[in-house]
């Protein structure tokens, strides 16, 4: 229990010192969140431009494609917020030798990686994200009970777990190559998929992208909640798959770790 | 030296030090791979039920991802704008100041070496899946020749157009400390307006018509289209050619006033 204060308290300071940072440069901030916004924006547009020419997409309705991008919205704003400036940094530190600094800090070594900086940008976004989702959630006529919102909550939750799982499985092959140039866009591949329905994945698309790659129960779970209310087989499966691919992605960190190699003074 | 043995010179060794983070690219080609199976179960899944969209069937608008992501790797700057920002930061810019040599020249040379390498090994795994997808594709017919011969221009403008906003924003370090917010922000907009999200013309009439006057329709989009058959009126090919050049020129005229106004800010110390 003392560690997991311990590291909580760390926690706090990493974002209390992110917090000043940003405000020290907010011009910085205002226009990373500009872009954050920007690119949610596309998300959206892309929606609005297929269903100009179309009514359905495997079934699901304009609003109802809209809930499901905004899920993945709010799940990918929590991502940038918490964890993405870090892990994206893994790379970098790993091959000029930074990487030392996180093995001689007093924590988890995991655990310092990926909370050291706390992205302010990416949470203004969160509001937009979540309002997104309300608005798809108003013109579908929906009223989700109280229990079905915090359910939600607890499924955004374990999406947020899920794509951190993905993204440090994949930064972690930096530990075996000798630079993590343009494997983060493995992250960005993977996590397209949780924009779509899972109806609209069929035979071996359907066996990898849903059953066995995480990325498409990660929003249409959540998004499923909201529209057809509670279904406990989807539920089970979003927490078996949230911690076995967490398992896996800290055994994969671990495994590199192994192989890492000071290559600083 | 002459002229052309010098940033042939470049060239090479850019071919060599690219060749290093070969596995690099050979990944995130196949990364870019996942990309296209998305693009392909999105627009199946949006076509079910009706023979067009835009008025193209399913099978040009599969093929036109196919070869917007194949030409990406041959002509995206991928980190042109951030090396020439962190060698303007380091100082490193200090020795073409006293050499003979022209910056915009050398980074151009290196990004065509480094778009050869990333293009080539690109369609490595394209190669694979091409009997998987090929029977999905389908490329204009025979008469589509005359816009095979305004594509090929088009794509080396397009190649130039890419390189000199990459330049362009490495130049705004002379201004700023930190441009990748600016970097980024471009990006969002490029891949909207560049037709990488979805095609064009699949927008209102009166935005295509907007986006067509842009720079961004001519980085991606147009030696697309051309090489696709989403562009059928010949005339129109040509004046898109003709804007094309006139912003690769515009382009490049900004790329030298930034370079001049920015070096007047520089200061080179040490010897």
């Amino acid at each position: 229990m003392s560690a997991l204060l311990r590291h909580l308290r760390i926690w706090l300071a990493s974002i209390r010192y992110s917090l000043v940072r940003a405000m020290m440069f907010r011009g910085d901030f205002l226009m990373w969140a500009l872009v954050e916004l920007f690119w949610m924006s596309v998300n959206v547009l892309l929606v609005g431009v297929i269903y100009d020419h179309t009514d359905s997409i495997a079934g699901w309705s304009k609003y109802e494609m809209l809930l499901l991008v905004g899920t993945t919205l709010l799940v990918q704003r929590l991502l940038m917020a918490f964890f993405w400036s870090n892990l994206f940094e893994l790379g970098r530190n790993v091959r000029s030798g930074t990487f030392d600094f996180f093995l001689a800090q007093p924590g988890w070594p995991l655990f310092m990686v990926s909370t050291r900086k706390f992205d302010l940008d990416g949470l203004v976004n969160v509001p937009v994200a979540l309002a997104i989702v309300i608005y798809a959630a108003q013109r579908l006529h929906l009223d989700p009970s109280a229990a079905q919102i915090l359910v939600y909550a607890g499924l955004v939750g374990c999406g947020l777990i899920l794509h951190y799982a993905t993204l440090l499985a994949i930064i972690s092959l930096v530990f075996w190559l000798q630079s993590a140039k343009g494997i983060e866009g493995g992250y960005f591949g993977l996590t397209e998929f949780s924009r779509l329905p899972r109806e609209a994945l069929r035979g071996v698309a359907q066996v990898v992208f849903v059953y066995a790659l995480p990325v498409v129960v990660v929003s249409n779970v959540p998004a499923r909640l909201l529209i057809h209310g509670f279904e406990p087989a989807m539920l089970a499966w979003m927490a078996g798959v949230t911690v076995f691919w967490l398992a896996v992605a800290i055994a994969v960190f671990h495994a590199g770790l192994r192989r890492y190699s000071s290559a600083s003074s | 030296m002459s002229v052309v043995a010098k940033y042939r010179q470049v060239f090479l060794t850019g071919i060599q030090t690219s060749l290093v983070y070969r596995w690099n690219f050979a990944i995130r080609a196949t990364f870019s791979l996942l990309h296209l199976v998305y693009i392909f179960i999105l627009w199946g899944a949006a076509y079910a039920g009706q023979t067009d969209i835009g008025g193209f069937p399913l099978a040009a608008t599969l093929t036109y991802f196919v070869v917007l992501l194949i030409l990406q790797f041959f002509l995206s700057a991928a980190n042109d704008d951030y090396e020439i920002s962190e060698e303007i930061r380091n100082g490193l810019i200090n020795q073409f100041l006293t050499k003979p040599i022209n910056y915009f020249a050398y980074r151009l040379s290196l990004y065509f070496s480094a778009r050869i390498v990333t293009g080539v090994l690109s369609l490595l795994p394209f190669l694979c899946i091409l009997p998987f997808i090929g029977p999905k594709l389908a490329l204009p017919a025979g008469e589509h020749l005359a816009f095979y011969a305004v594509a090929a221009p088009a794509l080396l403008l397009s190649a130039f157009i890419q390189f000199t906003i990459a330049y362009c924003f490495g130049m705004l370090t002379f201004w700023f400390l930190e441009i990748q917010s600016f970097i980024i922000l471009s990006l969002a907009v490029e891949a909207v307006l560049g037709g990488q999200i979805f095609p064009l013309d699949l927008m209102p009439p009166w935005l295509y018509q907007l986006s067509s006057w842009l720079p961004y329709y001519y980085q991606m989009y147009f030696p697309t289209a051309l090489l696709t058959g989403r562009i059928t009126d010949l005339s129109a090919a040509l004046q898109g050619l003709a804007i094309q050049a006139g912003w690769a020129l515009t382009l490049f005229l900004l790329a030298r006033y930034l370079w001049t106004r920015g070096l007047r800010r520089h200061t080179a110390v040490g010897g």
